[in-house]
């Protein structure tokens, strides 16, 4: 695993303008990690206290990620002991990706806190089971922080989602107590080393990945946002092999436990209008709960969910548009999620989002929370639209719910285009009675018609 | 009317506003009496044929047209497949994909579906306002607005064309009408420009519907009663000669319609009254040049000649196959019990059966009533429309009596001839009511006066335009009922009332057919009878090997034989047939009753009816006593039969309503005879919630030496 990196991260910067080497002398004094298992993302969070052996200020910082595992890293944020998120870049070497960090304090002791999501790291083992076997699914990691830097003393808890645990790696001293698996402490550990573990346990947990999101949102100066989200989701456990046998699963309450009856997903509290359909029509099975500050959708697809199987579907719904948008004359600010809630410990494989604006907006600005890849922008035309409105478009991959933030997007409007719309329809509405009344009072027939109604009585 | 004064044209204006107000709250009523199951459900297609419709409109829409019209179709009628473009009434599909691109074009950016399921209300809008116009045509304006009225409500109609049923009738009923009222028109002036108007109208009703036989056959009806009654002329030699012509060349450019309307039996009257139109004209040409004894002598050899001629070379084409000999169909039309005894698959769907007394009544209400008093007033004052219009309502009685679902065509003309008989009954009688009475009425009616001869007391007449409201506000209030109870329910999702009042759904169709559609290979064949294929086509894009189109009965026998074959027997031909999947429908648990053993015994009929199958046979599957059933009485050919393997596979574990035993089959009101079983050559893959589908995966050989 990845417990090396901080203290490296820094140590790098500070040498590399005299010599690129790492500076020996920076030590992560304690570390403290914590892994948890308990659902299906792999969360990692770190205490680690630095130390410069020379008493020299520290000012910068190395945090290391191993190679293999920076793949299915959906996220880190590093912060200092007040809590303060530090600005990272990353950076790759042969020991793995690097994640350096600025110090904020001056000081030859601190403290940072580092967060990691890893996603798809959790096994599931034997990968397929029966209906009314358990999920047990293996977790492959490291016993020791893995850091550019010697560590003095570190402690590793991992929480477990239940307490029927397989087996696990044991690396003296370690402990298993309830669902809670302890490695350490461990003194004087040397930079880079590793000491492979594994962990096989039962997990319960939904294993559910959302393989491609799509979100639309659409903004209309009328007074209305419409988001529509389009889900394509897989259980990424434990494939079900053999038979799915309905009387099992209704009778017996062990059964199928592995699979995903429902899921809530959370929609802001001004959400309105709210739909969930998918190509076949209406799903039925749902419940929404309004709460003071949200919407809870409690969303059932049309069939449980096992291991390997797929569903799809739509939900969209409508808030009003001045909690999200902002102007000054005719500047105007969209302040929007960038992806929001589907479920517990989410994942995302790819997002693409679509912000629709209204026809007429130019000079768009997009600023994003975090890094995404843009694609071009397009037209998009629907009801009342001459020359279509503008489409921003952009993706992204492996997402978590630590990646539900807020994207600016500025632009300008001008107010006189809002009356384009509704003049079009009284224009027309104009043209047509003109061309009825016109129809009516002239008489177009080339001859006379003798008798109007030859064969009424 | 138009021969009145000054103070007679506001009264004029005032008739238009009232005329144009009527209709339009027709069309809006009868728009907006069909959207029931959109109101209850949601926008979704109905039954069974509208899913492949639906399919192939999106198809249409995404493709486009010249791939539509070369689509071959692997996806049904596995191995086989089907040439869609060549087999298919296009008109529907082509009028909402026309629809739908316009209105893409001026940038509503509707989806297809939507289209799809509104289509029906709107054409029902349509033929609304063109049933107004043929009665205008026919007797008066008063008797349009009636008939329009009545024809935007009345059930007999709306059972096909409610929002979601997407079918070819939806449509064709417009097409109809229009035809008979640029035919009438053109009947009426001799004009070639409503001939062809008439022809046109004939065009898009052979695309879009098969009932256009009906249509090509009443035309010339009316044109040889015309010529019976001594009232042929010019006019009709035009109407008729044009659009027979411009029609039928028009008719054969539909690939499936082909070279059918010179060759098949059924448009041979067509064919025929179109020759005797031109001996007639001739023989009335040749008349006006001789004297009569001559003329006389002529005509006779003329006759007989023809005559023999025209039996040989139908006895030759009919004995070469050049006329296609007379389908099934068309017999059991003739005489309702002949599918029945010849056909099991026909005689196997509901739609074909001969319609009962009472759903006459279902479906008609007081327009049974009108209507002869609408055909008495139609003789008693004969014209060359009301002749027309005699004819189509003899005919399609008749025709409605043998099937079930052509009350379709028989409702428009109902609603014709009552609106004549109600327009003509009020008219003669409100003028007899005192004035404070006339006002209600619309004052279209009251011009009617001067022609009636009145002479009823002001009493009576006041009774009887209370007791003919009464009627109307009673038709009313029935076709609504009737709309809403029966016609509503998209049978894709069905609803029922719990105990404590509340409405629950059941979505298991659409629950299966997506399980199918995400969870199976793309290239899996499932197998289920053939009620069912359409819909697995349209919602879950998978193979099917047979569906709605019945067109290969030995195909359908083929799995019919499957379904009521033992496991091993069953097995061979599945393994034959390169089966993934089996679905079945099974109401046991949920009482719904038109599950897969209901339908059991068709598919063991059908199953036998060819030489493969004559192993099954039909007395085996009855228990001893002589009658169908599931529990232990059951005859153990049935209770082993795939069938009934798949249905109550760990159905005997179940307890389904208190009281009873477990296994107990709410639709049967029986245990099952066979409890304990496990499957050998087949597994179930998936079983909705309420258990109504079951699908089960067909087994691997199994591996050599194991």
């Amino acid at each position: 695993m990845g417990k090396f990196h901080l203290t490296y991260l820094l140590v790098v910067c500070l040498i590399w303008s005299v010599q690129s080497a790492v500076d020996v002398e920076i030590q992560n004094k304690n570390v403290d990690r914590t892994i948890d298992l308990t659902s299906q993302l792999v969360k990692i969070s770190y205490k680690i206290t630095l130390e410069h052996s020379a008493k020299k200020n520290l000012n910068s910082y190395s945090f290391l990620i191993p190679k293999n595992e920076r793949k299915s890293l959906a996220y880190i944020s590093i912060r200092d002991s007040s809590k303060k998120e530090l600005k990272s870049t990353e950076e790759t070497n042969a020991d793995g990706a690097l994640f350096l960090v600025n110090l904020p304090a001056n000081a030859p002791t601190q403290i940072l806190l580092v967060e990691t999501v890893f996603t798809k790291s959790l096994l599931p083992y034997p990968t397929e089971i029966q209906q009314s076997e358990k999920q047990l699914v293996r977790y492959f990691g490291n016993a020791y922080f893995y850091s550019q830097f010697k560590t003095l003393s570190q402690k590793t808890t991992i929480q477990l989602s239940s307490k029927n645990v397989e087996s696990y790696t044991s690396v003296k001293p370690s402990s298993q107590s309830d669902s809670t698996i302890t490695y350490g402490p461990y003194e004087n550990i040397a930079a880079l080393s590793t000491q492979p573990i594994t962990v096989h346990f039962e997990n319960h947990s939904p294993f559910l990945t959302v393989t491609r999101l799509e979100r639309v949102i659409e903004v209309s100066h009328w007074g209305n946002i419409a988001v529509e989200e389009t889900i394509d989701m897989v259980h990424s456990g434990a494939k079900l092999k053999g038979s799915f046998s309905r009387y099992d699963y209704q009778k017996d309450g062990r059964s199928g436990q592995a699979s995903v009856k429902s899921y809530k997903t959370i929609l802001p509290a001004s959400a309105t209008g709210v739909y969930y359909r998918d190509t076949n029509g209406n799903i039925s099975t749902s419940a929404m709960r309004v709460h003071k500050d949200s919407v809870e959708l409690d969303l059932r697809p049309r069939f449980p969910l096992f291991g390997g199987w797929k569903t799809h579907y739509t939900i969209g719904y409508n808030v009003p548009s001045f909690e999200y948008l902002f102007h000054t004359n005719e500047n105007y600010l969209l302040k929007m999620r960038l992806v929001d809630h589907i479920y517990d410990d989410m994942v995302i494989d790819e997002i693409v989002v679509k912000i629709i604006l209204p026809e007429g907006s130019t000079n768009i600005k997009l600023i994003t929370p975090y890094p995404v890849t843009r694609l071009s922008d397009s037209l998009h035309y629907t009801y009342l639209d001459t020359f279509g409105r503008p489409v921003i478009q952009f993706t992204k991959n492996n997402l978590v719910e630590n990646h539900i933030h807020e994207f600016n997007l500025k632009y300008n409007f001008p107010k006189i285009v809002m009356i384009q719309e509704p003049l079009l329809i009284v224009g027309f509405l104009y043209i047509l009675f003109l061309c009825v009344i016109i129809w009516m009072r002239l008489d177009f027939s080339i001859t006379k018609e003798k008798e109007a109604h030859p064969h009424k009585e | 009317m138009d021969t009145s004064t000054k103070l007679n044209g506001g009264l004029q204006k005032q008739e238009h506003l009232v005329k144009l107000g009527i209709l339009t709250i027709a069309a809006i009523l009868s728009f907006s009496t069909r959207l029931f199951s959109v109101l209850r459900f949601e926008s979704v297609i109905h039954e069974f044929d509208p899913y492949f419709n639906y399919r192939t409109t999106r198809f249409l829409t995404e493709e486009g047209f010249y791939n539509f019209h070369n689509w071959f179709d692997e996806r049904a009628w596995y191995p086989l497949g089907r040439i869609i473009g060549g087999t298919i009434y296009p008109g529907l599909m082509i009028t909402s994909g026309v629809l739908y691109r316009l209105m893409w074009l001026v940038n509503i950016t509707i989806d297809i579906r939507n289209v799809c399921v509104f289509l029906a209300p709107f054409f029902s809008s349509l033929t609304t306002i063109v049933t107004y116009l043929l009665t205008k045509e026919i007797h008066s304006v008063g008797a349009g607005l009636v008939a329009a009225a009545m024809i935007s409500i009345v059930p007999g109609y709306i059972s096909r064309s409610v929002a979601g049923s997407y079918d070819n009738e939806g449509i064709a009923i417009f097409c109809m009408l229009l035809t008979y009222y640029f035919w009438i028109k053109a009947v009426k002036t001799g004009a070639i420009l409503w001939s062809t108007m008439a022809a046109l109208a004939y065009f898009y009703m052979v695309s879009s519907w098969g009932g256009y036989v009906f249509l090509i056959n009443l035309i010339p009806l009316h044109v040889l009663a015309l010529m019976a009654t001594g009232r042929f002329s010019h006019r009709i030699y035009v109407a008729y000669s044009i659009l027979y012509c411009v029609g039928t060349i028009l008719s054969m450019q539909i690939s499936f319609v082909g070279f059918q309307p010179v060759q098949s039996s059924e448009h041979m009257l067509a064919l025929g009254v179109f020759g005797l139109c031109q001996i007639h004209s001739f023989v009335d040409y040749i008349r006006s040049k001789m004297s009569k004894e001559y003329f006389e002598i002529l005509f006779r050899a003329l006759v007989t000649t023809v005559l023999s001629i025209a039996t040989l070379v139908g006895i030759i084409l009919t004995i070469t196959g050049k006329v296609s000999p007379w389908t099934g169909r068309f017999y059991s039309l003739l005489d309702p019990s002949y599918a029945k005894n010849h056909i099991p698959i026909i005689a196997s769907v509901s739609e074909h059966q001969p319609t009962s007394w009472s759903s006459f009544y279902f479906d008609l209400q007081i327009l049974v009533f009108l209507f002869p008093a609408g055909l008495y007033f139609c003789f008693s004052k004969l014209s060359d429309a009301n002749i027309f219009i005699i004819l189509y309502g003899i005919t399609s009685i008749y025709f409605a009596g043998v099937m079930v679902r052509l009350m379709l065509v028989l409702a428009p003309v109902m609603c014709i001839l009552s609106g004549i008989t109600v327009s003509h009954l009020l008219t003669k009688y409100i003028k007899s009511v005192d004035s404070p009475a006339e006002k209600k009425i619309d004052p279209k009616k009251l011009r009617k006066f001067e022609q009636q001869s009145g002479g009823v007391k002001s009493e009576v007449a006041l009774a009887f335009v209370f007791v003919l409201t009464f009627l109307l506000i009673s038709y009313t209030f029935h076709c609504t009922w009737v709309t809403s109870e029966a016609y509503s329910s998209p049978s894709i999702v069905l609803s029922a009332r719990s105990h404590d009042g509340g409405r629950i759904i059941f979505d298991d169709f659409r629950e299966a057919y997506y399980w199918l559609k995400m969870n199976t290979p793309e290239d899996a064949r499932i197998m289920s009878w053939w009620d069912y294929g359409y819909q697995i086509t349209a919602m879950a894009n998978r193979t099917i090997l047979v569906d709605n189109n019945t067109w290969n009965n030995t195909h359908i026998s083929r799995v019919g034989q499957a379904m009521a074959s033992t496991e091993e027997k069953a097995y061979e031909i599945m393994r034959e047939l390169d089966v993934d999947y089996v679905l079945v429908i099974f109401g046991g648990l949920t009482g719904y009753s038109s599950d897969d053993i209901n339908k059991f015994l068709w598919m063991v009929r059908i199953g036998g009816s060819t030489d493969r199958g004559a192993h099954i046979k039909e007395t085996d599957y009855y228990a001893p006593s002589g009658d169908f059933r599931v529990d232990k009485e059951g005859s153990p050919t049935l209770l082993n039969c795939l069938m009934y393997k798949m249905c109550y596979y760990r159905f005997g574990q179940v307890y389904t309503e208190g009281g009873k035993p477990p296994g107990y089959d709410r639709v049967r009101a029986a245990e099952v005879g066979n409890k304990d079983f496990e499957l050998d050559v087949i597994e179930e893959a998936y079983t909705t919630e309420h258990w109504l589908v079951r699908i089960y995966k067909v087994k691997d050989l199994r591996n050599r030496g194991v």
